[in-house]
C-alpha cells in the first residue's frame, strides 16, 4: 500500500506480497482446473489471471514476475501436471509487465486508474501468451501458424476478457482495503 | 476439498537424490530436447527410454498420478492434432518441404458458414513427425511430472538458496508453500459462507461475462482477507528482524557422489545433444520402411 | 538517562499520529517498566493500544514512517536508534492473531526462522529450539504442520518463535482473542511464569477479569491515546470505565453501587414455547468429514418458536458442524435434519437460506461488494426477491444494526466491528425466520460487542422487544463468552466431542460446574454472582443489573 517506494524495490514487503499472490494465483488455477467453468469454443477461461495482473499493478513487477512464474508452477504442481517452463514464465511476464504501471495509480476506484489497470493487463497477457506460444514451437515442435492460432489466440482472448471482467472489481474493492489502513 | 500437496516420503533412489542434481538434471534434459533441436528419433528414443526408466523408479502410486497422465496424453494429442490441421511453415525444415507421398487424405471438409475447405492429408513424413513429436514430449513430460509428488515442499526455498538464488527470493518459495493450504481452506469457507447468502455457483444463468461475473463474491473475500493478512505477516517478519543479515538455512543438503555423477550425465546429455547439432547431424529422420506403408 | 538504565523501558512522553488521520493515535505517554514486571494495558478498541505497542518495537517510526514525539529508551538506547537485529533480540512482539504471525509450514522451520535471520549457526540454533521446547513442553508439536495446529497450539508455536530470540521485553498484543477460554488461561499461566524469571512484559487485553489470572503488577489504562489511570489492580480504580473493558462482576456492583443502581435495558429474554411443531429437528444425526473420522454422535435436537439459544463448549467439539446442518451446507451421514419438517436433503442450500440465515464467524469470508448497499443486496436477490422488496430490507437491516449513513461506503473499509455488523445485516436482510450466528462477537472488544449485543437482544424501541425476537422466530449463536450465555440466552447447549452432553434453560445447565469444567467452559465471576443472587433476581442478570439485589 505505499507506492512511494522504488518500483523495483526488494524488500520484505516484496517477499511476502510475491509469496502470497503465488499461492493464489497457484490456488485459483488448480481449483479452475476441478470446478467445471464457462468456456467459448477452444477458449477456456482461467480467472485467477485477473488476480495475477491485479497483483502486478498494486505491488509492482518483482511481486508480478514472481506470483506468475512460481504461482504457474504451483498450479501446475497441485495439479500434478509436471513442469511447463515456458508458460511459468509467460505467466511471469504476463504479471510482471502491468507492474510497470503501479507508480500510475493512486486511486484504484477512478476510471483512469481502472483504464490504465486493464491497458497494460493486456500488454502484459499479450507478451507473456506471445512469448509461451512462440516457444512452443521449440518445445512442442510446432509450428508458426499453430502456436498462433492454437495457442495464443485463445489464451489472449479468454485472460483478456476475464482481465476486463473481473480487474476492474478487484481494483475496487482494493480501494475500500487501503482505505481502511494505509502506511 | 483440501488442498494437498501430493508429496509422500518414499524410501527411492530418486528421494536420496541431492534436489538440486534433480533440478539441474531436469534443465539439462529439457535444454537438450527443447534447445538443440535435435529431431532425429533415434538420439530422441533412448533419451524417452532413460526418463521412462528414472520415473519408474519414483514408484509413484497411480491412483495418484493417473489425472496428470490422462491430462498429458490429451495435451499431445491435441498438439499433435491441430499441428497435424494447421501444418504449414515453420517447425523443422524437413516438414517443411514435404512433398512425400501421402498415407491417408481425408475427403475434402467444407467449413461451416465460411468459403474454406481443409483437405486433412496425412503423409508419410508427417506422420513420423508427429511419432517423433510425441516421444520428445513424452521425455520432457515423464521427467517434470514426479518433481512434485517427490521433492519434500520445505526444501524448495534453501533448494534454490544453494543454487545461488538471494535469501529473499529464495524464502518466497517457502512462504508460498506456507500460504496455500490456508488460502485453499479460506476458498472453502468463502463457497459455503456465500451459498450460505443463497449463491449457487451451479446456476449457469446468462452469457460468459455474467458467469465469469458471478465468481467475484468467491475471489474478492479471499484475495482480500489474504492482502488484509499480509500487512501483518510483513511486521511479524521485519520484527524477527527477516532480511537484516545473510541468513542461516538450517535445512543442510549434501551433494553426494551419485548426485555429481547424475549431475554429469545431464550434462553429458546437454554437451552430446548439441555437438550432434553443431556437427549438422540430428536432422529429423524418416526410416525407409515407413516409406513402404505409403505402397 | 541514569534513570533508563535500571528500567529495561522507559516511555518519555509519547505522541504519534498516521498520516492517514487527523487525530493523535496516542499522546503524551509516559512510564516505565521494571525487570521482571508484567504491566497490564487496558482500554476500549481504538484507544491506541496497538500503537502504543508498535512505537515500543520501534515499527513506528520504521515502517510507518511518520515523525513521532517523545521517546522509548530499551535497556536506555533509543529504540529508533536501533537496527532490526538489535531490536528483534530485545524485544519479542506477539501479534493478536498467531495465524498471522506464523511464516514457516512447519513448527521447527517456524520457531528456526528469527534464529536463521539473525544468522545463528546452525547448532546453536537447534541448542535455542531444543531449549524452548522443553520450556513450553510442547515436544508434540515439533513435527506437526503448522496449518493443521489448533488455535490455542499456533499461539504457543509462535511464542517459542520469539522466545528463541532470548528477548528481554515480551510485548504481547491481545493474545488471547483467539482462544477458548482454558487455553487462554493455559497461556496466561505460561506468561506469569515468564515475568517471573525475569522477562519484562507489557499485556494487551480489553478483558481485564480474564487477564487478572496472570496476576499483572500494575494496569496501564488508556481511552482515546492517553493514559488515564496507571496503578495497582487490586480494586477498582475510578478513573476506569467499567463499560470500556470486561471486569469482574463484584467490581461491577460495586462502581454501580457508588453511582446509582439502574434497570439496564436488556428485557427478560421471552421463555421457549416448547410446544407445537419444531422449526428445526435433528433425528439421530451422525457426521464425518469425507472418510475422516466421525465429528457429530447420534445428535438428537430440536428448536422451536421463541428459542434464543446459546451454544457452547470446546474448540473442536463439533459446534460449527452441527449448526452447518442447520442450513443443509452439511447433510447428515446418518440420521437426518429437518427444517420445518422438510429434509435439508432435499432442499439446495439456497431454498434452505430462505428459512435459516446463518452467519459466518468472519465477516472477511464474506464481504466482496463496493457498497454497502450492495452486499446488503446480494443475498435477496439471490433468492429472487423483488427489487423493492430488497430495498424495504436493505433499509431495514441497515437501521437494524445501526449502520446508517454508511450505505454507500465499501465494506472492505469499514472497522472490523463495523464490518461484523454488516455481514449480520446482509443476512438479516435476507429475512429468514432462524437465526443462526458463528461466534458473533469474536475478535471484537468487548465494549463493542456488549453494545452489539445489546443491539440484538436488548430493547429495541417499539413495543421492548428486542430485534432477535422481532425478526425472527428463533436465534442460534456459537460463543466462548460464558457471559454472553448467562446474560442473553434463554437456553444453554454444550456441545463436547460431537454430542450434545447439557440442553436447558442457563439457571439449570450452568449450575454444574463439574459439568463446565469437564468440556473446558470456564465459571466467570458473573456466573458465580448470578447463582448466589438467583434466589433473589428468579433469572441470570447482566453484573449491572445485579447491583439492585447484591
Ligand atoms: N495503520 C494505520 N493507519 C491509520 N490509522 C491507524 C492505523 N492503525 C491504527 N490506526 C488508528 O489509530 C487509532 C489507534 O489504533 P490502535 O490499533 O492502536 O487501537 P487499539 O487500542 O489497538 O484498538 P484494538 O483494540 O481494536 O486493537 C485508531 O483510531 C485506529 O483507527
Ligand atoms: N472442513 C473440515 N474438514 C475436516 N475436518 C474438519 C473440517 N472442519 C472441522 N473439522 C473437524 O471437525 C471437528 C469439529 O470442528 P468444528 O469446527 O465443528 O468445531 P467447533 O466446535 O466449531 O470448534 P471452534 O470452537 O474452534 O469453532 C474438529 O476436530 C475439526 O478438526
Ligand atoms: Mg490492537
Ligand atoms: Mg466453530
Amino acid at each position: 500500500m505505499d507506492n512511494q517506494s522504488g518500483l523495483w524495490s526488494f524488500s520484505t514487503r516484496q517477499v511476502v506480497y510475491g509469496a502470497i499472490g503465488a499461492a493464489l494465483y497457484g490456488v485459483f488455477s488448480w481449483i479452475t482446473n476441478v470446478i467445471p467453468l464457462p468456456a467459448a469454443g477452444n477458449v477456456t477461461f482461467r480467472p485467477a489471471v485477473a488476480v495475477l495482473i491485479f497483483f502486478g499493478i498494486a505491488y509492482g513487477p518483482w511481486v508480478g514476475l514472481i506470483a506468475g512464474l512460481v504461482g504457474n508452477t504451483l498450479g501446475d504442481g497441485l495439479s500434478g501436471w509436471g513442469f511447463f517452463w515456458n508458460w511459468s514464465v509467460g505467466n511471469g511476464l504476463m504479471g510482471m509487465i502491468p507492474g510497470l504501471a503501479m507508480a500510475m495509480i493512486q486511486d484504484y476506484r477512478s476510471g483512469r486508474s481502472i483504464g490504465i489497470g486493464i491497458g497494460w493487463g493486456a500488454l502484459g497477457i499479450a507478451v507473456g501468451m506471445l512469448f509461451a506460444s512462440l516457444t512452443e514451437m521449440f518445445v512442442g515442435g510446432i509450428d508458426l501458424s499453430t502456436a498462433l492460432v492454437g495457442y495464443f489466440t485463445p489464451a489472449f482472448i479468454g485472460n483478456l476478457v476475464v482481465t476486463a471482467v473481473l480487474l476492474p472489481i478487484l481494483m475496487v474493492a482494493f480501494a475500500g482495503v487501503t482505505s481502511r489502513r494505509g502506511r | 476439498m483440501l488442498v494437498a500437496w501430493k508429496y509422500r516420503p518414499r524410501d527411492t533412489f530418486i528421494q536420496r537424490l541431492d534436489p538440486r542434481a534433480r533440478l539441474t538434471f531436469l534443465a539439462c534434459i529439457i535444454l537438450a530436447v527443447s534447445g538443440a533441436q535435435v529431431w532425429d528419433i533415434r538420439l530422441l528414443l533412448p533419451l524417452f527410454i532413460l526418463t521412462m526408466v528414472l520415473y519408474l523408479m519414483a514408484r509413484i502410486e497411480w491412483r495418484d498420478v493417473w489425472r496428470a497422465w490422462a491430462f498429458i496424453l490429451f495435451l499431445v494429442i491435441f498438439i499433435v492434432g491441430i499441428n497435424g490441421l494447421l501444418a504449414g511453415r515453420g517447425g523443422p525444415t524437413a516438414v517443411l518441404q514435404d512433398q512425400s507421398a501421402a498415407l491417408y487424405k481425408s475427403p475434402t471438409l467444407h467449413i461451416p458458414f465460411t468459403p474454406w475447405s481443409i483437405t486433412l492429408t496425412i503423409t508419410v513424413v508427417r506422420s513420423f513427425f508427429a511419432i517423433t513429436q510425441i516421444v520428445r514430449m513424452l521425455t520432457m513430460a515423464i521427467l517434470a511430472i514426479p518433481i512434485p509428488y517427490t521433492m519434500d515442499p520445505s526444501i524448495y526455498g534453501v533448494t534454490f538458496r544453494r543454487m545461488g538464488l538471494p535469501d529473499k527470493a529464495s524464502f518466497t518459495m517457502d512462504l508460498a508453500f506456507r500460504f496455500i493450504p490456508t488460502l485453499g481452506r479460506d476458498f472453502m469457507i468463502t463457497v459455503d459462507a456465500q451459498r450460505a447468502r443463497g449463491y449457487e455457483l451451479e446456476s449457469a444463468k446468462g452469457g460468459v461475462i455474467s458467469r465469469l461475473r458471478r465468481l467475484a463474491p468467491l475471489i474478492v473475500p479471499v484475495t482480500m482477507s489474504a492482502i488484509v493478512t499480509g500487512e501483518e505477516v510483513i511486521d511479524a517478519m521485519d520484527l524477527r528482524a527477516f532480511g537484516a543479515r545473510q541468513r542461516t538455512w538450517t535445512r543442510q543438503l549434501h551433494l553426494e557422489i551419485k548426485d555429481y555423477l547424475f549431475i554429469a550425465l545431464g550434462v553429458a546429455i546437454l554437451a552430446f545433444f548439441i555437438a550432434v547439432r553443431v556437427l549438422g547431424y540430428g536432422e529429423f529422420w524418416v526410416p525407409e520402411f515407413w516409406y513402404q506403408l505409403a505402397q | 538517562m541514569k534513570l533508563s538504565e535500571e528500567y529495561p523501558l522507559v516511555v518519555e512522553n509519547l505522541s504519534f499520529r498516521y498520516h492517514s488521520r487527523p487525530e493523535l493515535a496516542i499522546q503524551d505517554v509516559s512510564f516505565q517498566l521494571r525487570r521482571g514486571e508484567l504491566l497490564l494495558v487496558a482500554g476500549a478498541s481504538g484507544c491506541g493500544k496497538t500503537t502504543l505497542a508498535r512505537c515500543i518495537n520501534g515499527l513506528i517510526p520504521r515502517s510507518y514512517r511518520v515523525d513521532r514525539a517523545g521517546s522509548v529508551f530499551i535497556h536506555g538506547k533509543e529504540v529508533s536508534a536501533m537496527s532490526l537485529v538489535e531490536v528483534a533480540q530485545v524485544i519479542g512482539t506477539l501479534l493478536q492473531d498467531p495465524e498471522r504471525q506464523i511464516v514457516a509450514s512447519n513448527v521447527w522451520n517456524e520457531i528456526a526462522f528469527g534464529p536463521e535471520n539473525l544468522g545463528l549457526s546452525t547448532q546453536e540454533i537447534g541448542e535455542r529450539i531444543d531449549q524452548v521446547i522443553a520450556r513450553l513442553n510442547i515436544e508434540h508439536l515439533r513435527g506437526r504442520d503448522t496449518f493443521t495446529l489448533s488455535g490455542g497450539e499456533k499461539q504457543k508455536v509462535a511464542l517459542a518463535g520469539l522466545l528463541v530470540m532470548r528477548p528481554s521485553i515480551l510485548l504481547l498484543d491481545e493474545p488471547l482473542a483467539s482462544l477458548d477460554p482454558a487455553s487462554a488461561h493455559e497461556a496466561l499461566a505460561i506468561f506469569r511464569s515468564l515475568a517471573d524469571e525475569g522477562s519484562t512484559i507489557l499485556l494487551v487485553e480489553h478483558r481485564v477479569e480474564d487477564a487478572l489470572a496472570a496476576r499483572p503488577d500494575r494496569l496501564l489504562y488508556m481511552s482515546a491515546g492517553r493514559v488515564r489511570y496507571l496503578g495497582a489492580v487490586d480494586s477498582l480504580p475510578p478513573e476506569i470505565d467499567h463499560r470500556e473493558v470486561k471486569l469482574p462482576a463484584p467490581w461491577v456492583v460495586q462502581r454501580v453501587h457508588q453511582t446509582q443502581p439502574t434497570q439496564s435495558a436488556l428485557q427478560p429474554p421471552p421463555q421457549a414455547v416448547a410446544e407445537g411443531a419444531p422449526l428445526i429437528e435433528f433425528k439421530d444425526v451422525s457426521f464425518a468429514y469425507g472418510d475422516g473420522p466421525e465429528v457429530l454422535h447420534e445428535v438428537n435436537l430440536k428448536i422451536h418458536q421463541g428459542d434464543l439459544i446459546a451454544v457452547l463448549g470446546p474448540n473442536g467439539a463439533g459446534k460449527s458442524t452441527l449448526v452447518k446442518h442447520a442450513i443443509g451446507l452439511l447433510k447428515p451421514t446418518r440420521g437426518l435434519v429437518q427444517v420445518e419438517g422438510v429434509d435439508t436433503r432435499k432442499m439446495t442450500v439456497a431454498q434452505t437460506a430462505r428459512k435459516v440465515g446463518y452467519v459466518f464467524q468472519s465477516p472477511t469470508h464474506m464481504l466482496f461488494a463496493p457498497t454497502v448497499r450492495e452486499e446488503l443486496a446480494f443475498g435477496p436477490s439471490n433468492l429472487g426477491y423483488s427489487r423493492d422488496e430488497i430495498e424495504q430490507n436493505v433499509v431495514a437491516s441497515v437501521a437494524a444494526v445501526n449502520l446508517t449513513g454508511l450505505e454507500e461506503y465499501p465494506p472492505l473499509g469499514l472497522s472490523f466491528g463495523q464490518q461484523k455488523r454488516t455481514g449480520i445485516a446482509s443476512v438479516m436482510a435476507m429475512r429468514s425466520m432462524i437465526m443462526v450466528l458463528d461466534e458473533p462477537t469474536a475478535g471484537q472488544d468487548y465494549a463493542n460487542y456488549t453494545q452489539f449485543m445489546e443491539i440484538l437482544c436488548g430493547e429495541s424501541g417499539e413495543d421492548g422487544k428486542s430485534l432477535l425476537t422481532a425478526n425472527f422466530a428463533a436465534t442460534l449463536f456459537i460463543t466462548h463468552d460464558l457471559d454472553l450465555a448467562v446474560t442473553y440466552a434463554n437456553r444453554v447447549i454444550l456441545v463436547g466431542e460431537g454430542r450434545v452432553v447439557a440442553d436447558g434453560p442457563p439457571e439449570q445447565v450452568l449450575r454444574d460446574f463439574e459439568l463446565l469444567q469437564r468440556y473446558r467452559v470456564r465459571p466467570t465471576s458473573l456466573l458465580r454472582m448470578n447463582l448466589d443472587l438467583l434466589s433473589k433476581t428468579g433469572r441470570f442478570l447482566p453484573a449491572e443489573a445485579l447491583a439492585v439485589y447484591a
